[in-house]
C-alpha cells in the first residue's frame, strides 16, 4: 500500500464535514437574507394559487419546527434528493442538475483532453529554451492567454468562425440532424451516446460544435499550466541527479523524460484539478450565453428569470461538492505518487 | 511594515524588466483614466447611463470621427461608456481584493498563531468558502437583495477572503515558529501586540505582491458576473454590462452585426488584465528567491 488508508480516510471525512457545511449554510443563507424563505422557496409566487404554493413550501422546509430540526431536515432532503420540483422546469430539481452537468462536463472533459498536455508541453519547452526568443514568446502568450476573459474570446470564434467558413456553432446538436437520424440522448453527453447509437453524423456534428466553445475555455488552463510547469521544469532542471545524468552522457530526451517529468507530476496534477474547477465557472458563463448551448449555465439563466431558490442553492450545494470531491481526488493521487505529502 | 525608500527600491530594481515597465505603463493609464475619466469621455451623461435625446437617429453608429467607439442600441457613445467603466473596474478590482485580504490575513494569522480548536475551526470554514463558486453567490444575492455593486462585490469577497486566509495560513505558520516570536510569546506580550508586529510584519509582503497579481482575476470574474446579468444594473458604465447589453441581451446573432460593442469592452479588459499580472509577476520572482536563481547550468 503506498499510501497510508488513515490519510486517505481523514480526507474523506473533512470533505463529507465540508459538504455537510455547504448545506447547513445554504439553508442560512435562505433563512437570514431579507424576505419570507417560504416565499422564496416557493419561487415568488403570483396569482391565485399563490398562498397555497407558500404553504405548501412553508410544510416542505418544515418553518414551525425549531431551527436545528429545519436543518437536519434539510440536509436530509438533500442527501435523499428530494428537494421537491424546481420552479423554472416543473420536474425535480437534482434532475435537473445532473442533466446539465453531463453536458457541461462533457465540454469540460473534451477541453481538458487537449489543453493540459498542451499546457504541460508548453511550459518544459519554454523552460528548456529559457532566456531566448521562443522562451519569452510563450512566456508573453501564456499571460496573455490567462487573462483574457473568455466570454469575450468566445463571441470573438464565433464571429471568426461564422465569416470564415459560414458555420455557426450555436447548440450542441444541430436539432435537425438529430430528428432526421433518429439521435436520442441517453447518457446526456452527446459524443458518446452517437457514438453508442453508431451515428456518425451526428457525432461529426457535436464535435464540430464542441469545439469553438472548447477552445474558449482552454486560455486559461493552457496559460497557467504553461507558466506553472515553466517553473518546475527550470526548477528540477537545477537538481543534482539532472547534473549528474548530463554529467554521465545520457541522452537530454531521456533526461527529460525520466527525471524532470517525473518529478513535475505532482504539483502539474494539482495546478490541473484547481483550474478545472475554475474553468467550470468559466464555462457555465459561455457555454449558454456566447454558444447557447444548454449545460449549467443555462440552469443558472433560467433560474435568475424564474427566482428558483431550490435550483440555486442545489448548484451552489452540488458544484461545491464537486470542488471538494475533484480536490479530495487530487490529494489523494498526488500523496500516492508523491511520499512526501503525506502529512 | 510600509517602508517608501524600501518599496520604492523594489520598484526601481524591477524598472529595468521590460515586462514590469509595460505593466506599470498600463496600470498607472488605468488608474489616471478612472479618475479622470469624466474629463476625457466626449459624452460623460452618456457614459453614465443616460439616453440620449436624439437616440433614434444615431442608433448602433459604426466607429467613427464623432463616435470613436460607435454607439449602442441606445444611441449611447460607447467611448464615453467605456471610459467611464474604467472607475468602475478600477472600484470593483480593488475594493473586492483590498476586502478580502484584510479579513483573509487576520483569519488566517490567527488561525496559525492560536493552535488548537481555533485553528481547527478556521481551517475548516477557509475550506468551506474556497470551495463555493462565487457565481453561485452572486445569483443568490441577486434573487434576494437585487442589484448594485455592493452585491457584486460581496459576491465576490465571500469567496476571495478564503483565499487569502489559506495563504496567509501557510506563510505565518512558519513565522509563529520563529524563535523570536516563540520568546515574545513566552515572554508574556499579549497576542494583540505580537500579531501585528510580528507575524502580519513578516507575511505583509508577499500577501501584497498576491494581491496585486489577484486584481486582474478579480476584473475578470466580476465582469463575467456582470456579464451574466447576475451583479450590476444595464446601463451601469460597467465593461462587463456593456458585453451584456451587447450579448446577452439582444442574443448572440445581433452582435455578429455590430461587432463594435463587443471588441473594444473587451480589449479594455484584456489590456488591464494583463497590466495588473505583468506587474506583480516580477516582483514575485523578486520575492522568491528560487525563482530569482539563474538558470543557465546545465543543461
Amino acid at each position: 500500500m503506498p499510501v497510508s488508508l488513515n490519510y486517505i480516510f481523514k480526507r474523506i471525512i473533512l470533505s463529507i464535514l465540508v459538504i455537510l457545511g455547504v448545506i447547513v449554510f445554504s439553508y442560512l443563507l435562505l433563512m437570514l437574507s431579507p424576505g419570507d424563505p417560504a416565499v422564496k422557496w416557493a419561487g415568488n409566487p403570483r396569482g391565485p394559487g399563490a398562498t397555497k404554493a407558500i404553504e405548501l413550501a412553508r410544510e416542505e422546509l418544515g418553518l414551525n419546527k425549531p431551527l436545528y430540526m429545519q436543518i437536519v431536515n434539510f440536509i436530509y432532503n438533500f442527501l435523499t434528493g428530494n428537494l421537491g420540483l424546481s420552479i423554472a422546469y416543473k420536474i425535480p430539481v437534482s434532475q435537473v442538475i445532473v442533466s446539465g452537468f453531463a453536458a457541461t462536463l462533457e465540454l469540460m472533459l473534451f477541453t481538458y483532453f487537449f489543453s493540459v498536455p498542451l499546457g504541460i508541453w508548453l511550459g518544459i519547452y519554454s523552460a528548456i529554451n529559457r532566456g531566448s526568443r521562443i522562451d519569452s514568446f510563450i512566456q508573453s502568450i501564456s499571460i496573455i492567454l490567462a487573462s483574457t476573459p473568455t466570454f469575450w474570446l468566445g463571441s470573438l470564434l464565433l464571429l471568426a468562425s461564422n465569416s470564415l467558413t459560414g458555420f455557426f456553432p450555436y447548440g450542441r446538436v444541430s436539432s435537425k440532424l438529430a430528428l432526421s437520424t433518429g439521435f436520442t440522448p441517453i447518457t446526456g453527453f452527446y459524443l458518446l451516446d452517437s457514438l453508442i447509437q453508431g451515428n456518425i453524423q451526428v457525432f461529426i456534428d457535436v464535435l464540430v460544435r464542441l469545439i469553438p466553445p472548447a477552445l474558449t475555455i482552454s486560455v486559461y488552463p493552457i496559460g497557467v499550466l504553461a507558466r506553472v510547469t515553466r517553473t518546475l521544469v527550470a526548477e528540477a532542471l537545477l537538481e543534482d541527479y539532472v547534473r549528474a545524468a548530463v554529467a554521465w552522457g545520457i541522452k537530454r530526451k531521456t533526461i527529460i523524460r525520466q527525471f524532470v517529468l517525473r518529478s513535475i507530476v505532482p504539483p502539474v496534477i494539482q495546478i490541473s484539478g484547481l483550474s478545472f474547477v475554475y474553468s467550470l465557472v468559466d464555462a457555465m458563463v459561455v457555454e449558454t450565453v456566447v454558444f447557447g448551448r444548454e449545460g449549467l449555465g443555462s440552469i443558472l439563466i433560467d433560474s435568475l428569470h424564474k427566482a428558483d431558490f431550490r435550483v440555486t442553492l442545489a448548484l451552489a450545494v452540488y458544484l461545491t461538492a464537486f470542488y471538494i470531491i475533484v480536490n479530495t481526488l487530487v490529494d489523494i493521487v498526488q500523496a500516492t505518487i508523491d511520499p512526501r505529502i503525506r502529512l | 511594515m510600509l517602508l517608501p525608500t524600501y518599496y520604492s527600491r523594489i520598484i526601481y530594481r524591477n524598472l529595468k524588466k521590460t515586462r514590469f515597465k509595460i505593466g506599470v505603463g498600463i496600470s498607472t493609464i488605468i488608474v489616471v483614466l478612472a479618475i479622470i475619466a469624466p474629463l476625457i469621455a466626449p459624452y460623460p451623461d452618456e457614459g453614465y447611463g443616460y439616453i440620449p435625446a436624439d437616440a433614434g437617429e444615431r442608433k448602433l453608429v459604426p466607429p467613427s470621427i464623432e463616435h470613436i467607439f460607435g454607439t449602442d442600441a441606445l444611441g449611447r457613445d460607447l467611448f464615453s461608456r467605456v471610459i467611464i467603466g474604467t472607475r468602475t473596474a478600477v472600484i470593483q478590482a480593488v475594493s473586492v481584493i483590498f476586502i478580502s485580504l484584510i479579513i483573509g490575513m487576520l483569519i488566517g494569522v490567527c488561525a496559525a498563531y492560536f493552535k488548537g480548536i481555533i485553528e481547527i475551526t478556521l481551517n475548516y470554514f477557509i475550506e468551506l468558502f474556497m470551495a463555493i463558486p462565487s457565481i453561485v453567490i452572486a445569483l443568490f444575492l441577486r434573487l434576494t437583495i437585487g442589484q448594485g455593486l455592493h452585491v457584486v462585490i460581496a459576491s465576490l469577497v465571500i469567496t476571495w477572503w478564503a483565499w487569502y486566509a489559506r495563504i496567509s495560513y501557510v506563510y505565518a505558520k512558519s513565522v509563529v515558529e520563529l524563535e523570536y516570536v516563540v520568546l515574545a510569546k513566552l515572554s508574556g506580550l499579549s497576542a494583540l501586540k505580537i500579531i501585528p508586529r510580528h507575524v502580519i510584519r513578516n507575511i505583509f509582503q508577499a500577501l501584497t505582491v498576491q494581491a496585486i497579481s489577484d486584481l486582474g482575476s478579480a476584473l475578470l470574474e466580476a465582469s463575467a458576473i456582470n456579464f451574466m446579468g447576475l451583479g450590476l444594473p444595464s446601463g451601469f458604465p460597467e465593461w462587463g454590462v456593456i458585453l451584456y447589453e451587447a450579448i446577452t441581451e439582444r442574443g448572440i446573432e445581433a452582435f455578429l452585426r455590430s461587432p463594435w460593442l463587443v471588441v473594444f469592452p473587451g480589449i479594455l479588459i484584456l489590456v488591464t488584465t494583463l497590466g495588473f499580472s505583468l506587474v506583480a509577476d516580477p516582483l514575485r520572482e523578486d520575492l522568491d528567491p528560487r525563482l530569482r536563481r539563474r538558470w543557465k547550468l546545465w543543461f
